[in-house]
């Protein structure tokens, strides 16, 4: 009668791993692929990570993918590619957000019937090239002497609201009523959906993005809220924020001695997906330099003051009226510098006389004490 | 992987090499092979070894998987070795293996990748003309009318139902059907098997895979000169191929132009007439190498897969008091319903009976199992049972399986029985590996005999401790 055990009475495990979504960030800052086209040209590049986009397309039926690029003063989709505004008002759907949601939609441009590739991947390919093409001929030079460096906070946001709203999309829907439910007791339908893993692949190539610290931050803290890695592979440069985003949400970090062999390198250690990764030994970075940038300057600091309201950090104590950047809140940071500290010893004193007199052990009697202390030494 | 590759995998697994060195020259079938049939580690292993310039050594692969997984990388590794994926060679004067992609299945798969070379393995569209293009909605509706003919052959004449839902299957479906034992002839009657119920449960893809591994075997048998890799690799190329497009019949080989007629009669892919220059696959042909779940996109305008159409919908209500609800017109899923419920009234949209002991034992009776039933039931649960789980009353399942092992209390495990060990120590190696490789069922240790379901994987360490003995 063991048989008859109600452990056995749900067995409905989905045997497949769950699909998954790879969102892969490209960082196509021509300044720094210039640096690199010594060793790793970016058309180059761009092909290796075709491939890989193609095997990851391979490794699971439901898998999908999006590509970001991360340029010198935008980010945009590359793939999916968004739909044109025309394009939009035909299809009547007038929820204003339509422009990254457009994983079905073929590119406008025909896709050449080629008996040697698989569909799926040329769809795919063919929408990629197409966008980067002409991503790179609306870049001017104008553009570029502005900045040197690239836009990783905003495809990290693009990224992560494309997830959003593509999980939303997958998770299967029953019909319209049940939403409702599902909302209701979210906690029990949450459990029966097969969830959409995603993770999110940034190849960096540009260093210094301490100027971007504060949007690169909060969407790594976004990242971490909603369990997605954020993996980085980096070919050239140094930040400390990457480091950060890979620790802070359990990514992978890789900095390659040879940018040559991306291919390799894509296909070992970031191919596996979250259900391979639980029998794999993953690469992460070694040890994580968890400093800071500060809000006012955009450098990044050892030692910095930070508000007490908004935890905002600042390289330097002499900020605009005291006033704290972030909130807005006074800051009597100079105060607290001038005075000496000449009345702790009376306060002592009398705390200890309190104390005789009382209970001694009493919390609230001794915590003047203890922050009197090492203003003493 | 689900269900319904394993068993193509199966049927792969004991090809020969020769067979599958021939496979892996197209592309399209080592990728298809590749996404759906190979376990996911697998995936991981072979991707990591694609490009890699020169063989993994054991040592490094230790080094990559986690230990606690070591059983699962046993298992993939052994799979790609039967598959001949991956050929492992002993590196001298060290214990080390060396891991590397065999040559025909990593060029076939960077060609895939890449999309390079010239074989034109995933389908040459037919050039456009001015004719009209066949809908995917004909399509659908002609799969599913010869698919549900199909299934209602074998379940309708069973349970005693006359008419057809789609029309008159052919000759040969027939003759495929009762050499894959889905059927026998009883007494001039046609009756469903054991087999043939399984078939019937599982879900659609599930069963043209089942049916087409019946159909190799078949053209194997009759000797019609139809080579196996051919049916083979042209199955895998359908599985690629892009749902309401034509393609041209001018690349097929004898072999592939002559299984069209055969594949046209399953409504797997579609002819607009016999002998005709051009050929569409249904969505039974591109769901070949994808897992039906697959279907489930994103895109909720999408039409579903025929036959599983109402799976996804879902129709039945089982309450705890045994009476269960079908909302359906469907011949079809009356007549798989009245094979283990007693049904009593029917509506035009709802059918409705009980499911009783006489009921369930009859089922048994003829061969259905209680699980097949209860998946059966869970699989095509109405939304508004989904909404608890588990989605059928935990009572009907426990007494669907009660009522089931009223008939049979012994249950049977196919194996191999190792007695007669040398030494304490050589039992306990082979007890340590069986029950790693989890194939020990049972073990006595005061006799040191074993039993094991599998002993191919056994048998390297058998002949390893014959060696040390001599």
């Amino acid at each position: 009668m063991n048989a008859i055990d109600g452990t056995d009475r749900h067995t409905k495990v989905d045997e497949g791993p769950p699909p998954s979504l790879l969102t892969i960030v490209l960082d196509t800052n021509p300044h720094a692929w210039a640096h690199l086209s010594s060793s790793l040209p970016l058309s180059t590049a761009l092909a290796n990570i075709l491939i890989f986009v193609n095997a990851h397309l391979a490794s699971g039926n439901a898998n999908c993918v999006a590509v970001i690029a991360a340029h010198s003063q935008k980010a945009c989709f590359l793939y999916p590619a968004p739909t044109h505004v025309s394009k939009r008002r035909e299809n009547g759907t007038a929820n204003g957000d339509v422009e990254m949601g457009g994983t079905s939609d073929r590119p406008p441009h025909s896709i050449p019937d080629n008996p040697n590739k698989y569909r799926p991947f040329s769809t795919v390919e063919t929408a990629i090239v197409n966008s980067f093409t002409k991503l790179m001929e609306e870049t001017h030079e104008v553009d570029l002497a502005s900045t040197p460096t690239t836009m990783i906070g905003g495809a990290l946001s693009l990224a992560l609201s494309f997830i959003a709203k593509t999980t939303l999309l997958h998770a299967p829907v029953t019909s319209r009523a049940d939403d409702m439910m599902a909302l209701a007791d979210s906690e029990t339908t949450q459990a029966q959906r097969v969830p959409l893993t995603s993770r999110i692949l940034i190849v960096s190539v540009s260093g210094d993005l301490a100027n971007q610290y504060i949007p690169v931050m909060n969407s790594i803290f976004a990242a971490q809220r909603k369990r997605i890695p954020i993996d980085i592979l980096k070919l050239a440069g140094d930040t400390v924020l990457l480091q950060q985003a890979s620790d802070a949400t359990g990514g992978i970090y890789m900095k390659p001695e040879n940018p040559g062999g991306l291919l390799q390198y894509l296909m070992m250690a970031f191919l596996p997906d979250a259900t391979a990764r639980t029998h794999l030994v993953m690469p992460s970075a070694g040890g994580v330099d968890f400093r800071a940038a500060c809000f006012c300057h955009r450098k990044v600091v050892d030692i910095g003051y930070v508000c007490s309201v908004c935890l905002s950090i600042f390289c330097t104590s002499q900020i605009q009226g005291n006033l704290c950047q972030t909130c807005g809140s006074y800051l009597s940071l100079r105060s607290a510098q001038m005075n000496p500290p000449a009345l702790i010893p009376k306060k002592k004193k009398k705390k200890r006389r309190v104390g005789q007199g009382t209970d001694s052990a009493t919390p609230g009697g001794s915590t003047p004490v203890g922050s009197g202390t090492p203003m003493h030494s | 992987m689900s269900a319904s590759s394993s068993q193509a995998l199966e049927y792969l697994e004991q090809l020969p090499l020769q067979t599958h060195k021939k496979l892996y020259e197209q592309p399209s079938t080592v990728l298809a092979i590749f996404r759906c049939m190979l376990p996911h580690l697998a995936k991981s292993i072979v991707m990591a070894l694609l490009y890699i310039p020169q063989p993994l050594s054991s040592f490094d692969l230790d080094a990559w998987f986690r230990p606690s997984a070591s059983r699962l990388k046993k298992d993939s590794l052994y799979i790609l070795e039967k598959l001949h994926i991956v050929e492992a060679k002993p590196r001298d004067t060290s214990r080390f293996t060396d891991y590397s992609l065999a040559p025909g299945f990593s060029k076939s798969l960077r060609q895939a990748l890449e999309g390079s070379g010239r074989h034109g393995s995933f389908g040459v569209p037919a050039p456009p003309t001015e004719k009209r293009k066949v809908t995917i909605q004909e399509l659908d509706d002609y799969a599913q009318g010869q698919w549900e003919s199909l299934l209602f052959y074998m379940v309708g004449s069973t349970v005693g139902f006359h008419g057809s839902v789609g029309g008159d299957i052919g000759e040969g479906t027939k003759k495929l059907l009762q050499g894959g034992g889905f059927v026998a002839k009883n007494h001039g009657k046609i009756g469903i098997t054991r087999t043939g119920f399984m078939f019937v449960l599982q879900d659609t893809n599930a069963q043209v895979w089942s049916l087409l591994i019946e159909y190799l075997k078949y053209v194997d048998n009759l000797g019609l000169g139809m080579s196996e890799t051919d049916v083979l690799s042209f199955l895998f190329m359908l599985g690629s191929l892009e749902l309401g497009q034509d393609y041209s019949t001018s690349t097929l080989s004898p072999t592939q132009t002559q299984m069209l007629d055969d594949l046209t009669a399953f409504g797997i892919v579609y002819m607009s007439h016999k002998g005709a220059k051009t050929f569409y696959p249904t969505r039974l042909a591109v769901t070949l190498t994808s897992d039906s779940g697959a279907l489930s996109t994103t895109n909720p305008n999408e039409v579903v897969a025929p036959g599983t159409g109402a799976t996804k919908k879902g129709f039945i209500i089982v309450e705890t008091n045994y009476r269960l609800y079908a909302y359906t017109n469907s011949l079809l899923q009356i007549a798989v319903l009245s094979l283990f419920t007693k049904l009593t009234t029917r509506f035009p949209n709802l059918v409705s009976g009980k499911l009783t002991r006489a009921s369930i034992a009859r089922a048994v009776q003829t061969g259905i199992s209680a699980s097949q039933i209860i998946s059966y039931l869970d699989a095509h649960a109405h939304p508004q049972m989904q909404k608890a789980v588990p989605f059928i009353p935990p009572t009907v399942t426990d007494q669907i399986r009660l009522w089931e092992l009223e008939g049979e209390r012994v249950e049977t495990t196919n194996g191999y029985m190792l007695k007669e060990f040398q030494s304490e120590k050589d039992y306990r190696e082979i007890v340590k590996y069986a029950e790693d490789l989890g194939v020990l069922v049972w073990r006595g240790d005061a006799e040191k005999k074993l039993f094991v379901d599998r002993i191919e994987q056994l048998q390297d360490v058998l002949k390893r401790q014959a060696a040390r003995r001599r």
